[in-house]
């Protein structure tokens, strides 16, 4: 089928397969492999993509299912994004492999929550694996990313 | 990547939707979220030939709010565990359905996926089914209504016939109370092991269990005994047939579910 993809902003037209994954479009059509297949059943989170502003595992997302729709990489996220800007200041990571999918679902949770407890921040990323284990350092970074998302909005 | 072209079918309304099943019956396979059969088809479990994509068909995202709450088969996870009116008014089920596997599968998992693939360890068939809900299913000899333990057959075996679709659930309201208790056994985004529903509606209870059997578990005459929490606990822990998996063996889950039951109904005491 014909596909097309608003993808970081760009309209993406492609011919696949509607029951390919969208995380197997998106590495090997694309050459988008920031990317991560590891699980393959959804829960592991490296993969995560925003599709339509909410977070979706592409590993077991038919792209049938994304056609027509905005898709967000961590391509698509600017680099002086408060949230990438976090990760960094609070050196959220060491290996880097789970980074990508860290940081669009904390920039999708705090599109919703601009102001989480702890707790909210802990269930909102549950759902993410770091293999390197540097969770009290992800929490940080998104702790502090909303400070500087409510600073952004205060000066605005 | 993978061998022939899928048919990719995409109606835009109720109609065409129910037209096409109609025409193609199973061999087509519907899909809502994807979530259940992205991981079939991922892992190389099932290769359809050609899909049924309901994503485009406006008429089953309604949410409708009355006496009873209508969910359209396509309605998220996520849209009924954010809905303020569902939180307001039917607390445990918006509850209920925030606990079901992480943010980023309820932004995608539907109502009528969960129910239409009946797998054994889901937290809504037990929920919906204490609920007193309804599972509304369409086709060509028009609409049809069964309530949810009698719409879920078996393990992953429903009523659904081959030229229907599920195109919403039906929540009576004005229950005195209800509860859900997840038990899980491994990770906090994780299937339960033994989940517990309870409802009372005009005086009446209704217990379902979930996840310990290969359906969920009701005995109505058990709930209308009149007896204490602990003997209808021991009584549902004695009558299920459970079963043994990774979360937990059958001897275990019987255990769990004496205790579950037993907290689950003194709960609805308490409000
Ligand atoms: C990582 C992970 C964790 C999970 N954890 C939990 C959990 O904790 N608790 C829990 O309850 N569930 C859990 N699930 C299961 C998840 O909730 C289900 O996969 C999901 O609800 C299915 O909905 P869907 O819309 O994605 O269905 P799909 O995958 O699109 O479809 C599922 C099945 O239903 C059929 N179908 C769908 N809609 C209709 C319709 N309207 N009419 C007729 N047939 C239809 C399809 O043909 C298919 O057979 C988990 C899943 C994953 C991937
Ligand atoms: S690879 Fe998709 S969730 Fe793990
Ligand atoms: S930083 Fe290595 S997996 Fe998270």
């Amino acid at each position: 089928m014909n596909c097309t993809l608003h993808l970081n902003g760009t309209e993406t037209a492609l011919g696949v397969d509607g029951k390919d994954m969208l995380l197997n479009v998106l590495r090997d059509e694309v050459g988008l492999t920031s990317v991560r297949g590891t699980c393959g059943i959804g829960l592991c989170g490296t993969c995560t993509v925003i599709v339509d502003g909410q977070t979706t595992a592409s590993c077991i997302l038919p792209v049938g299912l994304a056609d027509g729709k905005e898709v967000t990489t961590i391509e698509g996220v600017p680099s002086d994004d408060p949230v990438k800007v976090a990760f960094e200041k609070a050196n959220a990571f060491q290996c880097g492999y789970c980074t990508p999918g860290m940081i669009l679902t904390a920039r999708a949770f705090l599109d919703e929550n601009p102001d989480p407890t702890d707790d909210e921040i802990a269930e909102a990323l549950a759902g993410n694996i770091c293999r390197c284990g540097c969770y009290v350092k992800i929490a940080d970074a998104v702790r502090l990313a909303a400070g500087m998302l409510r600073d952004e909005k205060v000066a605005a | 990547m993978t061998g022939a072209a899928t048919h990719w079918h995409a109606p835009r309304s109720l109609r065409e939707a129910l037209d096409l099943r109609e025409d193609y019956g199973d061999e087509t396979v519907v899909v809502a979220g994807g979530t259940f059969l992205g991981v079939l088809i991922n892992n190389g479990v099932l290769a359809p030939e050609a899909m049924l994509s309901l994503r485009d068909v406006p008429e089953l995202r309604r949410i409708e709010i009355g006496r009873e709450l209508t969910l359209g088969a396509m309605v998220t996870h996520r849209e009924v565990e954010n809905h303020p009116e569902v939180r307001r008014l039917w607390p445990a089920l918006a509850h209920m359905f925030s606990l079901v596997a992480s943010p980023r599968i309820r932004n995608r998992a539907t109502v009528g996926g969960v129910l239409a693939d009946a797998d054994y360890a889901s937290d809504p068939p037990s929920m919906l089914a204490a609920l007193g809900a309804r599972v509304v299913l369409e086709g060509p000899r028009g609409r049809r209504e069964l309530p949810v333990e009698d719409f879920i057959l078996g393990l992953y075996e429903t009523a659904i016939g081959s030229d229907e679709l599920l195109t919403s659930v039906v929540v009576p309201g004005g229950h005195e109370a209800a509860v859900y208790r997840k038990f899980r056994t491994r990770s906090h985004e994780d299937r339960p092991c033994v989940s517990v529903a309870a409802a009372r509606h005009s005086g009446r209870l209704r217990v379902v269990v979930g996840a310990a059997a290969m359906q969920p578990q009701f005995f109505p005459d058990v709930c209308g005994m009149g007896a204490s929490p602990r003997e209808i606990a021991d009584e549902y822990a004695g009558r299920i047939d459970a079963l043994s998996d990774a979360r937990g063996s059958a001897e275990y889950r019987r255990r769990v579910v004496a205790v579950e039951v037993r907290r689950a109904i003194e709960e609805t005491h308490h409000g």
